[in-house]
């Protein structure tokens, strides 16, 4: 999954940002409001964001988010841990509410919880057709027999699949595998889709001519 | 233990009071009349011999002298008798009711007792020594003074007690200002921003009212500090804790094998000092109230991240509490029984009408019960310091926020530990 981390402490920032790399996601991690906003326009699979910031408030601009229509899933990170808190924070917005201080471990599985609750899939497991993903174990399985993906093309199935039935654009699709990433080769989405269509099946991804691909359900 | 009332103290005073001062005018009264009555009916006894003296001196040539002869007179009630008496004694003429023989013994001029319970005055009548006596029975003459001194002592007393009775709900009446002043007192709130307590209806209560008014402020200063710091605390501390989390998260997975249990053994720390500065933010948040909430075992259970042991629900329930306390104080107390070598803690949840209590039974190296006592010792007496550790320490803290407390028991394997949770504290109910 491709992630916007807001965190304006480095120790946390670093640590969250490298733990969730390991994770096999691609993290931009951002200090300040200011040097996201040039961001508000990429595609991202979740926000995580930290309340107090430097330079304003993260429910604000989640709240400012949400009224400009992105329904991109929010998760608040914050110290404040008062009922009143976590319901001004739910209610401005965000999708789920973690209180410092926290194990990345669990910050996983909520990202992956409201990713899921997003693309409304009941549990961690998504069917399409003959091929089953546990988007936990970051696992495939065509016919009940595993397949061998990449990083990338598991980056890929996964965005496809949280967004099922939707046309993804081989854009956001960049931004949601590759990120901000310079050093990606002009055909390397074709190519992963590629690697993917031999492993799984050719029926499972649709293109979608001069608009970008599909999972169907 | 139920204490003196005022009301009630002040009405029992009362009455004494009335009563005595009614008894106290009635011996007065009694005393009084007593004598004006005396006087009075011995007055009228000589009167009524002056005036029977000149009837007979006017009227003796036609009346029948002769040996205890009585005058005719129609049947009716006497309470004067008289006798007109000769010089030897003999009776010579009488009222119908009068004893036929001499009221006194021996000549007597004046007012005397005589013998059978009678008043009497004598006058000298004639030129041979005789003697009228006119003579009043003595329970006449009582009857009239204890009606006198009855009708006087009832009175005093009556009034008395009406007395009592208007003193009685005089005072009720001047003790409405003191609970009024109660009721503002409950409903006062100095911690929110604008709470007033109402101005008291009488001149004694403004002490009162100066001083919980200045109770108030200090306690919303004192809460203000604390609460400023437990929100600066909690930023400062919990954001660096998670970092540290992270980072040692990271760490794990990136070092080479033989750092890997260094590192996990740190975490394994970092985690343990995360819950404890959790639990003392969450003690530090309830300072002021709790947010009871029906609260189910197991699933708050479930939420617990304790790892290396395993938590067995024996007896679920739901029950009444602070979700965040509780689970500080669970925390703690599994994080104490892990600490003590045990890698199961049975957990059960047992709710009566007054609470509930939850016992975690644990199957670790227990306690000695020397030990035990002086820890349950402290606890009791909340003297925590040099006798239990934090995590017992923050466990009965909030154990007695919920209005109950915690008790640690002999048990072998391991230790038992009962944590007692009273009843949210009932809401006001409208007037």
């Amino acid at each position: 999954m491709r992630l916007l981390l807001l965190e304006d402490d480095l120790i946390l920032g670093e640590g969250l940002r490298d733990f969730l790399r390991s994770e096999g996601h691609r993290v931009d991690w951002f200090q300040r409001l200011l040097d996201v906003s040039p961001m508000s326009g990429e595609p991202y699979d979740a926000l995580l964001v930290d309340w107090q910031l430097p330079d304003g408030s993260g429910l604000d601009w989640v709240r400012s988010l949400r009224r400009r229509g992105n329904p991109t899933p929010v998760l608040m990170l914050t110290a404040r841990d008062l009922l009143s808190d976590r319901l001004k924070g739910l209610d401005s917005g965000a999708d789920d509410y973690l209180v410092k201080p926290f194990q990345p471990e669990e910050l996983v599985a909520r990202i992956r919880a409201v990713c899921r609750r997003a693309s409304g899939a009941a549990g961690p497991r998504l069917r399409f057709a003959e091929v089953e993903l546990d988007l936990a174990a970051k696992s495939a399985t065509l016919g009940g027999v595993r397949a061998d993906l990449t990083a990338r093309e598991w980056a890929l199935l996964e965005a496809l699949a949280l967004r099922a039935g939707c046309i993804v654009s081989k854009s956001d699709l960049d931004g949601l595998v590759f990120g901000q990433d310079s050093e990606v080769a002009s055909n390397a989405l074709e190519v992963h889709i590629s690697g993917i269509r031999r492993k799984l099946g050719r029926g499972l991804i649709e293109t979608v001519r001069g608009l970008g691909y599909r999972i169907t359900a | 233990m139920s204490l003196p009332s005022i009301t009630r103290r002040l009405a029992r005073v009362l009455i004494v009071v009335s009563v005595a001062w009614g008894l106290a005018v009635a011996g007065v009264i009694w005393f009084t009349v007593r004598h004006e009555v005396d006087d009075l009916l011995d007055g009228t006894l000589q009167e009524a011999a002056e005036i029977i003296y000149a009837m007979l001196v006017l009227q003796g040539d036609r009346l029948p002298m002769g040996e205890g002869a009585t005058l005719p007179a129609p049947p009716h009630e006497e309470n004067l008798v008289w006798q007109l008496v000769s010089a030897d004694q003999q009776v010579l003429l009488r009222s119908h009711r009068a004893p036929a023989t001499a009221l006194l013994p021996a000549a007597q001029i004046g007012l005397a007792d005589a013998a059978g319970d009678w008043r009497v005055y004598g006058l000298a009548f004639g030129e041979r020594q005789q003697m009228l006596y006119v003579a009043q029975p003595g329970a006449d003459r009582r009857e009239a003074r204890y009606e006198v001194a009855g009708i006087s002592a009832g009175g005093a007393l009556a009034v008395g007690l009406l007395c009592a009775a208007w003193l009685r709900s005089r005072v009720r009446r001047e003790l409405v200002p003191l609970n009024a002043l109660s009721s503002a007192v409950a409903g006062y709130e100095p911690l929110e921003p604008g709470s007033t307590l109402d101005a008291p209806g009488r001149a004694e209560l403004v002490p009162m009212h100066r001083a919980i008014v200045e109770l108030g402020q200090r306690l919303a200063q004192r809460v203000s500090s604390e609460r400023a710091f437990s929100a600066h605390a909690a930023h400062a501390l919990r954001t660096p804790l998670a970092g540290i989390d992270a980072q040692l998260a990271v760490a794990l997975r990136e070092c080479p094998p033989t750092l890997v249990p260094r590192l996990r053994a740190t975490r394994e720390a970092a985690g343990r000092l995360r819950r404890v500065v959790t639990a003392l933010l969450a003690m530090f948040r309830s300072g002021a109230d709790l947010h009871w909430q029906p609260v189910e075992l197991a699933s708050l259970l479930e939420r617990l991240p304790v790892d290396g042991l395993v938590v067995r629900v024996t007896q679920a329930a739901t029950f009444q509490a602070d979700p965040d306390l509780l689970s500080a104080a669970l925390l703690n107390l599994l994080d104490n029984a892990l600490r003590h070598r045990a890698s199961e803690v049975r957990v059960s949840a047992s709710p009566d009408d007054t609470g509930c209590t939850l016992t975690l039974q644990d199957n670790g190296s227990g306690i000695e019960p020397a030990a035990r006592q002086r820890m349950q010792a402290a606890l009791d007496t909340e003297q925590y310091e040099g006798h239990v550790g934090l995590g017992l320490l923050l466990a009965d803290r909030v154990a007695r926020a919920h209005r109950g407390g915690l008790v640690l028991h002999d048990s072998a394997p391991g230790c038992t530990v009962q944590l007692r949770l009273g009843l949210p504290p009932a809401l006001p109910t409208a007037r």
